[in-house]
């Protein structure tokens, strides 16, 4: 029990440790002389993977404790105590997190190995991988945090390597500029993130500010700061997890290499906000209003992401904004206090978006970076492998039964139905026509029809096993990890709701067991009218049209980045000229130079007087020593 | 009785202030100087009279040595002056004009 | 022999650089005999940091009576408040000798005598010896900044003397009133600041003189609005000029705050929080602000400190434990941080010739190891949690929350804009593509590594294992804000102590 508690502190510590191993040799010896590249990725993959296999241990010592007793604590040292504050770098291993901790690892891992062989040709190989490791130790360090800073750590540490690995291709402005975009917003989501937690502290965090303490205050709490409490940390995960109106930095950081792409910006950073908004559902269980700003903020970005992915062309940029979207559904899935389906939707999403970018990349690499969809067509023969897991994942992710990600979505709409957010269930089912229809767009320009780019399709071939492994170890995931969360209709149990019954609150809606599977076929049909209408368009081979109207302003997103660098960037910098240029030595400093302005002044006024003549100096003298005798006299006397 | 010396005393006094700032000769100026030290003197002996008391001649005893002691000097700063500029009017020398 | 190690730390350094002045030894001979010294007293301050035993009282005391008629005594000691300050005077003076090595004698001796003087300061618990050792401490940056600056030095050097002299001179009558005001109400003359602590001032006079106190301080801080001098001494100053003025004279404003104007002047402190809080905070943006419309990066730097002591200026103002300890805490932080990129800026002037953020890029590719460095210092600088910015931070966030949830709010967006103008930076010098100049860039030699090796792993170490120094400090911390409280509470029931709805004692 002990001996299995210490091995959370590992868990994290062991990337972490890679990340410094490579980190250092890189760094000493990438100007002089290289090391080879078989070096750092063997030292890259063995820390992630020691890393799943203790969580799988840890996974397999919770199963083996009675459901209420699954909670192993593991406080490292006291990492700073103020006051009433006390702050233990401590580790948390609950169902929640050790589910989370399973998949992460085991993602890590696979996309780690894919990238030994997708960035073979690239110099610097070696700081790749010590931010991939660096990454997922600070992954490792949010999920298993026993409290919310520690969580902080992670958060921001993955923020940090976000950033890194954004601006890899450093050489180019316009990436490092997407990384820069991608660490301030990201800021922007912290600011409210730690304004939550200080609020939260100050309320009920005097006697432990850890997640089993801060539970057992809850109820303490009024409903004005829980409240409050609710919407800034809402704040940090719209940040994190890229929602309206913090969701413009997601799509831009596709600048960052495809592998980067599928870890961190699909399976599992992104999804950090869901999961801490599930971490408090002891706190916002409580209070259903902040839930609903939850959840309609999710599912109206989910809307708002599914249309911009209908007019995008680069596939990355296609895959970024079903993120965005499917990441809406989770949160309107913990918003409806449907916890366990917004984390069960994390899980499968992991594996599938995870898997499609996998494969995007694979077509990238085989078309030699060309990452716009009118320019391939007809790889079906070519990439075979990539095909059919692209199109496992592709299933999955429009929802089709019986693949993953039909069970997850099914949940969500189910649960928002259930608990009479009816609302929210009809835009879910419109966004799932809408998904099945770009994903399938995607798929047919992509895979069917007649090569677009004829010299680039000749050249094209299979990725090596390296990368085509992960693929179909993923593809495996995305098909049937549904099966996992079985519903009651299809003679399921819910085994992953039961499991995370334990570190969650939940309100089960009520419904009945029609309305289910009318939900049910209603969301099948939307969705086999987006794939009918996305074969129907483009199945054949279609050529690219020149967007008009709707089209083109969905294809410009709506220019929310231009509104939004109208309207927040340029005056915050202009504000900064302002002040450097006018404020600064014009205004402020004025009153500094006012004195010595009146310094000079009275210089020059007394000047008048020194005409230089000894007699007028002798006259002055005269004057002052007969105003003196004047003075003494009257005083005197 | 008394204030008669004390009168002429004040009148010598004056007058040597009148010639310091009005004369424009270095040699003038001194010499009103001097005028002023020695109303002075004569208002130092006039109170050791009326006090009945001795240290007023001998502070009029130690001007006049002053007074002779600042002469020499004074004298040797006129030549260098005249030296100098070539003239004595004090309006010439105004170096200290701000 | 340790006994006397407080005086040993104050007068070797002066001793030292005086005595090099007068030698006829060479500029290198100076450079080492500045290092041994400095290193003999960091070796001292390290045996006096694990010494140190974090009770909240006066530790190491030394008293001897120096002027008996006024009760002026020749008083040092050091407790939770001084501890990190003083070690920040301790642990990077080293630093400054052993990379910057083409500076004059006269400019290693003033260093000298700066360190002597600023420890002299943090040291002492008398009012008059604080005074005299905080003139001293000018001395040498006149000297530093008006001989051996930038081309623009002289009406820079005109600026920062005369600025905080006056503020200086304000406090020399303010320090006057309140020896005075002693003298009337217990009949004896003291300038000792525990002793001084039990004076119970009133009245519009107090609250000049806190004011006037204030102004003195917010000089040195640069509390905002008082902060113009700033950007033109940090910029025209030599680096480690520089260095000294940012990582430990600035910190020495913060300091003397809570070390003499709260426990003297506590009723006027707690009617004036909201509004030097306020200060705090608008200039912490409005520094940060300016920073980002920088071409120098040291100019921009520059902002970037001054925005940082806005936000420790708020720990201290906010008055409950956390956030002092905070401020305590983010003293020493950025020091170390603020403090190294100075340095590193200074190390680019010398090898590039150029400081203008334009003309640089691509350093990344050439120097690796220099630029992991400025990325751990620059990250450390913007708060990120792992490293020594985030603790700090994060503690006067907390602590400013409670005070008022605007200005906790207002002290939380520093988060953002600490961000933006060093992300910024950071892309322009060492990303993007490279030129000729930059392509040249050596990276890093070994013994610089050496160098700065130390203060990159206490930035690390300070934000993995920050309990080591905030275990110290804390005791002394709680001790102040509890003794505010009793004041003020027993004797002004009005006082505007915010949300008046929670429990103060504790905090």
């Amino acid at each position: 029990m002990e001996h299995t508690a210490a091995y959370l502190g590992l868990i994290p510590l062991l990337p972490l440790t890679g990340a410094l191993v490579i980190g250092l040799l890189y760094m000493f010896t990438c100007t002089t002389n290289p090391l080879p590249e078989k070096l750092y990725g063997a030292l890259a993959c063995v820390g992630p993977l020691l890393s799943f296999f203790l969580a799988l241990v840890v996974f397999f010592h919770l199963k083996g404790l009675p459901p209420e007793e699954r909670f192993l604590v593991h406080n490292a040292y006291t990492w700073f105590a103020v006051g009433d504050l006390h702050i233990n770098m401590g580790f948390l291993a609950d169902p929640l997190s050790a589910l989370m901790l399973l998949f992460v690892t085991l993602i890590g891992s696979l996309i780690h190995i894919y990238s030994v062989g997708y960035m073979a040709e690239d110099k610097n190989y070696g700081k790749f991988f010590c931010y991939m490791n660096l990454f997922l130790g600070a992954m490792l360090i949010l999920v298993l945090g026993s409290g919310p800073v520690v969580m902080f750590v992670g958060w921001e540490g993955v923020g940090l390597c976000s950033y890194l690995l954004i601006s890899y291709f450093s050489e180019d402005t316009n990436n490092v500029l997407a990384g820069n975009k991608a660490f301030i917003v990201n800021r922007i989501g912290d600011l409210g993130f730690v304004l939550g937690m200080s609020v939260l502290f100050w309320a009920i965090g005097a006697s432990g500010f850890d997640y089993l303490s801060l539970r057992a205050n809850a109820h303490n709490l009024t409903p004005a700061i829980g409240i409050t409490v609710c919407l800034l940390l809402f704040v940090g995960a719209t940040g994190k997890s890229a929602q309206i109106p913090l969701y413009v930095w997601l799509p831009d950081a596709m600048a960052g290499p495809t592998p980067v792409s599928a870890l961190i910006h699909a399976a599992t950073m992104v999804t950090a906000g869901v999961y801490m908004v599930a971490r408090f559902s002891f706190i916002y269980a409580h209070f259903p209003i902040a839930g609903s700003v939850v959840a309609w903020v999710g599912i109206l970005t989910a809307l708002l992401a599914a249309i911009f992915g209908m007019f995008q062309k680069d596939i990355k940029k296609i895959l970024a904004y079903s993120t965005v979207s499917q990441l809406g559904y989770m949160f309107a899935a913990v918003g409806v206090t449907a916890y366990s389906a917004g984390i069960f939707h994390v899980f499968t999403h992991a594996f599938f978006k995870a898997l499609l970018f996998l494969g995007a990349g694979s077509v990238i690499y085989a078309l030699h970076h060309q990452q716009d969809i009118w320019k391939m067509g007809g790889l079906k023969d070519k990439l075979p492998r990539t095909y059919w897991t692209m199109l496992i994942g592709a299933l999955a992710l429009s929802g089709v039964p019986p693949f993953s990600g039909f069970f997850s979505k099914d949940e969500i709409l189910f649960s928002a139905l259930a608990t009479g957010h009816t609302g929210i269930w009809f835009i879910g089912v419109l966004v799932a026509g809408m998904t099945a229809y770009y994903t399938f767009r995607m798929i047919f320009l992509v895979f069917h029809g007649a090569p677009r780019d004829k010299e680039a399709f000749d050249h094209a071939h299979e990725p090596p096993a390296v990368m085509t492994i992960p693929l179909v170890i993923l593809a495996v995931g995305a098909a049937f990890a549904g099966v996992l969360n079985l519903p009651a209709i299809f003679g399921g149990s819910l085994n992953v709701s039961q499991w995370l019954e334990p570190s969650l609150v939940e309100h089960h809606g009520h419904a009945s067991i029609w309305l289910e599977i009318m939900a049910m076929l209603a969301s099948i049909g939307v969705v086999a009218c987006g794939v009918y209408i996305a074969y129907k368009k483009f199945g054949q081979g279609a050529e690219e049209p020149v967007f008009t109207g709707f089209a083109k302003i969905g294809y410009y997103k709506f220019y929310v980045d231009e509104i939004y660098n109208a309207v927040f960037v340029q005056p915050y910098k202009g504000f900064g000229s302002i002040i450097s240029r006018f404020l600064e030595p014009k205004v402020t400093d004025s009153g500094v130079k006012l004195s010595s302005w009146l310094y000079q002044k009275a210089g020059t006024a007394f000047k008048a007087l020194q005409v230089g003549y000894v007699r007028i100096y002798a006259l002055y003298m005269i004057i002052g020593l007969s105003l003196m005798s004047l003075f003494l006299s009257q005083t005197i006397n | 009785m008394i204030q008669h010396y004390l009168i002429l005393s004040i009148i010598l006094f004056c007058l040597g202030i009148l010639g310091v700032i009005s004369r424009r000769n270095v040699f003038t100026v001194f010499m009103s100087i001097e005028l002023m030290l020695n109303a002075a003197n004569l208002a130092f002996i006039t109170f050791s009279r009326l006090h009945l008391s001795m240290d007023g001649q001998v502070l009029a005893l130690l001007v006049m040595a002053v007074a002779a002691a600042e002469a020499a000097l004074a004298l040797a700063v006129v030549i260098l002056l005249h030296k100098h500029k070539g003239n004595l009017d004090t309006n010439v020398f105004s170096l200290l004009k701000g | 022999m340790f006994e006397y190690a407080l005086s040993v730390m104050i007068f070797l350094p002066i001793l030292g650089g005086l005595a090099m002045l007068l030698m006829p030894i060479s500029r290198g001979a100076s450079r080492i005999t500045g290092l041994i010294v400095s290193l003999v007293v960091l070796l001292m301050g390290i045996e006096l940091f694990l010494g140190f035993t974090g009770t909240g009282g006066m530790e190491y005391l030394e008293n001897r009576p120096w002027i008996e008629s006024l009760g002026i005594s020749y008083g040092l000691g050091v407790d939770g408040i001084s501890l990190l300050v003083l070690m920040t005077g301790a642990v990077l003076f080293p630093m400054v000798f052993a990379i910057f090595t083409t500076q004059s004698k006269g400019y290693y001796a003033n260093l000298l005598i700066a360190q002597g003087a600023m420890i002299g300061a943090i040291c002492a618990t008398d009012l008059v010896l604080f005074y005299i050792f905080w003139e001293i401490m000018l001395l040498p940056i006149f000297f530093m900044i008006g001989i051996y600056g930038g081309p623009k030095r002289l009406p820079a050097t005109l600026k920062i003397t005369i600025y905080t002299i006056a503020g200086s001179l304000l406090m020399l009558a303010a320090l006057v009133y309140v020896g005075v005001s002693y003298h009337n109400q217990f009949g004896k003359w003291t300038f000792d600041i525990v002793q001084l602590g039990a004076l119970d001032l009133g009245g519009g006079f107090a609250i000049l003189a806190f004011l006037m106190f204030m102004v003195a301080f917010a000089i040195k801080i640069p509390l905002f609005p008082f902060h113009t001098w700033l950007p033109d001494a940090y910029t025209e100053a030599p680096t480690a000029t520089t260095f000294v003025l940012s990582a430990i004279m600035a910190k020495i404003g913060v300091y003397g705050v809570i070390r003499f104007v709260i426990p003297v002047f506590e009723v006027e402190f707690v009617r004036f929080a909201v509004l030097l809080s306020l200060a705090g905070v608008v200039g912490m943006m409005y520094c940060g602000l300016a920073a980002i419309a920088q071409k120098d990066m040291k100019r921009m730097l520059a902002f970037s400190s001054a925005s940082h002591m806005g936000i420790i200026a708020v720990g201290v103002f906010c008055m409950n434990t956390q956030a002092l300890t905070g401020s305590l805490f983010q003293i020493a932080a950025h020091a170390t941080s603020t403090g190294v990129l100075f340095l590193f800026v200074g190390l680019m002037e010398e090898r590039m010739g150029t400081r203008e953020i334009g003309d640089l890029g691509g350093i990344a590719y050439r120097a690796p190891i220099f630029a992991t460095f400025f990325a751990i210092a620059m990250l450390a600088s913007v708060g990120l949690p792992g490293t020594s910015g985030f603790i700090g931070e994060f503690l006067i966030i907390l602590g400013a929350i409670k005070f008022s949830g605007f200005i906790g709010f207002l002290a939380g967006t520093s988060l953002i804009i600490g961000v933006c103008y060093m992300l910024w930076m950071f892309q322009r010098v060492f990303f993007e593509k490279e030129n000729d100049r930059t392509a040249a860039f050596p990276d890093l030699n070994v013994r610089e590594i050496l160098t700065f090796l130390p203060v990159i792993l206490l930035i690390i170490g300070m934000g993995i294992f920050p309990q080591t120094f905030i275990k110290k400090i804390e005791p002394a911390a709680q001790l102040q804000i509890a003794k505010v409280f009793a004041m003020t509470q027993s004797q002004v029931a009005e006082t505007t102590v915010p949300k008046p709805g929670h429990n103060n004692h504790k905090n």
